[in-house]
């Protein structure tokens, strides 16, 4: 593996602290996937082989409604976690596709080699115990947003919290994720200050 | 009729998913896969090995206007379907548990499986062929999604009464293959 990567995953797990033997080894378990802009990385219907760190590139996980229109469910970017987590885990056709919406690299690791790490570094326990935290709170805040704010406030709320990496991605990926139609985010975008 | 809207990641979806249920059948016995409804009904394997024919129908005809077709600088392809091709389109695709149109099978499409003689082997064929077949087509819809699709017609099957663009093919095999499996299901719950 190159510096580069091992210093994104140094990073990503940076409450892990392992011996240099160790580190070797858990580094030894990652693998670098490249994807072109578009490139399907993980299709409905099958089953999640990886649990990524991002390197590089914007992806959006996304779900067809009943039309075969998607439904836009989140956005991974540089160095967040990415992939389909409970086709991964359960290892069960996934309901949502993962699609890389610009050039992307992930760290790739396997479900044996990840759940091996629970067995031989105890410490990831207290990862996970950490990690799904603050995806359940990021969750539930979402869900609040949704059921309880008018489609400006919800484009407000995003605005404001919204990384520079997801401002290269079309709008209709952002609208659908907040549950608006494109021209209603266009017209909010032109419109709102935030 | 109101116009058909299609787009390519929901054709995967639903490849893969005719994929994974025909994984499904290989847990049955040979006695549920050789037994049919009536004496002259095809079995599930004759079933998957007319959806096999089906498909090498269109592959070659598929990839040539694959490789005709000009990279797309946009994003994936959306496509409305021209309203013959809708009709036939939906004349395919089962409501429900029902199969709309019932038509009689042309000669050419008939499985020609010795159908007292299956053993193992030419089990696993039958389902070897099914894989590859809409394994390739799930490969062909992909490299579709960076393609200009409104660049050639291809002839159906039928013949050229019939002209699909690209998604319109893809639509029309994956209906037929889902009326299909709705076919074995009829198969299957008929024998219980």
């Amino acid at each position: 593996m190159e510096p580069e990567s091992n210093a994104f995953l140094k990073s990503f797990f940076k409450d892990i602290s392992l011996s240099a033997v160790e580190e070797n080894h858990f580094l030894s378990l990652w693998k670098v996937l490249n994807f072109k802009q578009n490139d399907l990385i993980t299709e409905a219907g099958s089953i999640e082989r990886y649990f990524y760190v991002v390197m590089k590139g914007v992806q959006a996980i996304y779900l067809l409604d009943k039309k075969g229109e998607k439904v836009v469910l989140g956005f991974s970017y540089m160095g967040s976690p990415s992939g389909v987590f409970d086709s991964f885990i359960e290892q069960k056709p996934s309901d949502t596709f993962l699609e890389a919406l610009k050039p992307s690299a992930l760290l790739a690791i396997s479900r044996t080699d990840y759940l091996s790490l629970f067995n031989r570094f105890p410490q990831f326990h207290k990862w996970a115990h950490h990690f799904f935290r603050d995806i359940l709170f990021g969750r539930l805040f979402r869900e609040v947003e949704l059921l309880t704010m008018t489609a400006e406030e919800r484009y407000i709320a995003f605005m404001k919290r919204c990384p520079k990496e997801l401002s290269v991605i079309p709008q209709k990926y952002l609208a659908s994720y907040l549950n608006m139609k494109p021209e209603t985010f266009s017209r909010l975008r032109r419109s709102t200050a935030y | 009729m109101p116009k058909l809207i299609i787009n390519p990641e929901h054709q995967i979806q639903r490849v893969n998913h005719l994929i994974n249920k025909t994984e499904s059948l290989q847990q049955l016995a040979l006695e549920r896969l050789i037994t049919a409804k009536k004496p002259k009904s095809w079995n599930v394997l004759e079933v998957l090995e007319h959806l096999s024919i089906a498909f090498k129908l269109y592959e070659e005809k598929i990839e040539a206007a694959l490789q005709k077709a000009p990279e797309s600088q946009i994003s994936p392809w959306k496509f409305k379907a021209r309203r013959w091709q809708g009709f036939m389109i939906a004349s395919q695709r089962p409501k429900g548990k029902k199969r709309p149109f019932k038509i009689k099978t042309l000669k050419r499409f008939e499985p020609l499986l010795q159908k007292n003689q299956m053993d193992k082997d030419g089990v696993e064929m039958v389902f070897q062929r099914f894989f590859d077949s809409y394994q390739r087509l799930k490969e062909q819809i992909i490299a579709s999604r960076k393609k200009a699709m409104r660049h050639s017609t291809i002839v159906s099957a039928v013949g050229p009464i019939v002209r699909f663009y690209l998604p319109e093919a893809f639509e029309f095999l994956i209906c037929h293959a889902e009326r299909h499996m709705v076919q074995i299901e009829e198969i299957l719950g008929h024998q219980k």
